[in-house]
This record gives C-alpha cells, structure tokens and sequence, in this order.
C-alpha cells in the first residue's frame, strides 16, 4: 500500500466570490500533481467548491475582511480536503433535507447533500478562537471510486 | 468556461442549446435572464438541451428549479433534454429527478409539450 504523502496544496482568500477563481486554478494544479482521473477530478472539483461557496458565503456572510482556507494533501490512498472560514459554525446534522417533499423546489440548500454524496468522510468541528473547519476524504482506491454514493 | 445559450425555435417550443458551466454568479444569471426576457415575450414551453453542460454546482441546479417554478407558475413547461452523465447522477442524489422531466430524443420531448 502507498502512503507516502504527496505535495500539500494551501490558499487562503479573502470571502469574495471573485476569488473562487483562485480556488479552482488551485484544484486543477493538485488534479494534475495526484494524477486523478477525469471524473474523479470533477467531483473533487464539484465538492470543493460548494464547500469554500459555502464558507464565503455562509460561514463569513462574504465579508472580504474575514478569510476562507483551503488544504488540499493527498497520502496517495486518500485525498483529504479542509476548508476553514471565521464564522459561527452550523451543525451538520441539523441541515434541511433538500431532498424532503417540502424543500425539492427551494433554490438552495443542497451543497452540503453533494458533498456527502460523494466524500467518504465529512466531518465539521469548531476551531480555537473562532470559526469551522470542514474536513473531507475521498478513498482513492476502492469499490466505488470516482462515483458518487 | 461560464454558460453560452443558443436559441432556436420548433414551432411554439424554444430549445435553449447550453454549453458549458452551470455555476454560482455569471452563470446563473445568464439562463435566468433569458428565460424571463422569452416568457415576456409570451413563450411559454422551454427545452433545456444540457448535452454539453458537464458541471453544474447547486446554485446551478437551484437556478434550473427556479426557472422551472417561474416557468410553470406562468402556465408554461420546461423540461431537460440529453443529460450528461454527471448531471443526470446529480439530479439522482438531489431527487430532481422527481421534479423535472428528462428526455434523449428531441423529437419525444417536443411531441409531449404540444
């Protein structure tokens, strides 16, 4: 088995929209560093970004002086994914179902249900001093691979 | 690559050819946009042709529910046509399959929205 860890992938944004272009130049330079396949690649892509959305968004109600963070490493068995923001934090398990008959046609509310549908691990906890960090990971070798659950 | 939006028109059914990515800001106003701009202009029956839209993030699937419930809340229809694997598989876990009728044939799709 293959454990050795790879390059380490960090930014740090201001809570801006504009700057998930940052945020996407990044996965695909540590896409390309882990050689991970196209679909791979795309849910890896899909589940970081809805989380560093969510971060700016919700976490630092896009407030530019707060800042979001995102880790990206990878042991070659599993790809494990972090992103911080300031803000107040959220219990998972007390999200809305958006797949629940009164919330399918609501706008929002179902990047957290994308995320779980394809990492293997996603767990949220509260950070010293203030503000979440989201850790997701995704096997690399298994079953099901690239696929979402 | 933000969303490109390409019209045309079979009789009374505006097919609305999208390509690219379906994302949170640009890419969303886009479709909401033209979409309001055609039912002002009194049509009323859309096909989504998503054949080459291969990344949708949720505020991309919020703007395709909301363009539907605008859609049908004016008396109209809008249904999908040619989903890509991976949006087809997003709209399984988000169950909007439910909610939205999907086609792979052009012809069928159009033949039920007479």
């Amino acid at each position: 088995m293959n454990s050795k860890r790879q390059r380490r992938f960090e930014l740090t944004i201001p809570s801006r929209l504009e700057e998930m272009q940052a945020v996407h130049a990044l996965i695909a330079e540590a896409v390309k560093e882990y050689k991970l396949s196209s679909e791979m690649a795309h849910w890896i892509e899909l589940s970081i970004s809805e989380s560093m959305i969510n971060a700016i968004q919700h976490g630092n109600r896009a407030d530019p002086a707060k800042q979001a963070t995102l880790r990206i490493s990878s042991s070659g068995d599993a790809i494990e994914i972090i992103v911080e923001d300031e803000g107040k934090g959220f219990t998972l398990d007390k999200i809305a179902d958006p797949t629940d008959k009164a919330n399918l046609l609501k706008p929002s509310g179902r990047g957290i249900l994308i995320i779980r549908s394809f990492m293997d691990e996603v767990d949220l906890s509260f950070r010293k001093g203030g503000g979440c960090r989201l850790r997701m990971v995704k096997k690399l070798r298994g079953v099901d691979g690239a696929h979402p659950k | 690559m933000s969303i490109v939006i390409n019209p045309r028109r079979l009789d009374d059914v505006v097919i609305l050819d999208l390509s690219g990515r379906i994302t949170m800001g640009e890419g969303t106003l886009v479709i909401r946009d033209r979409i309001k701009k055609l039912l002002q202009a009194g049509d009323q029956k859309f096909l989504l042709n998503l054949a080459d839209v291969d990344y949708i993030d949720s505020s991309g699937l919020g703007e395709l529910v909301t363009s539907f419930t605008t859609v049908r809340n004016q008396g109209g229809q809008l249904k999908l046509l040619n989903l890509t694997r991976r949006v087809q598989d997003l709209l399984q876990i988000t169950k909007l399959l439910t909610v939205f009728e999907v086609f792979n044939n052009e012809a069928e799709a159009i033949k039920t929205m007479k």
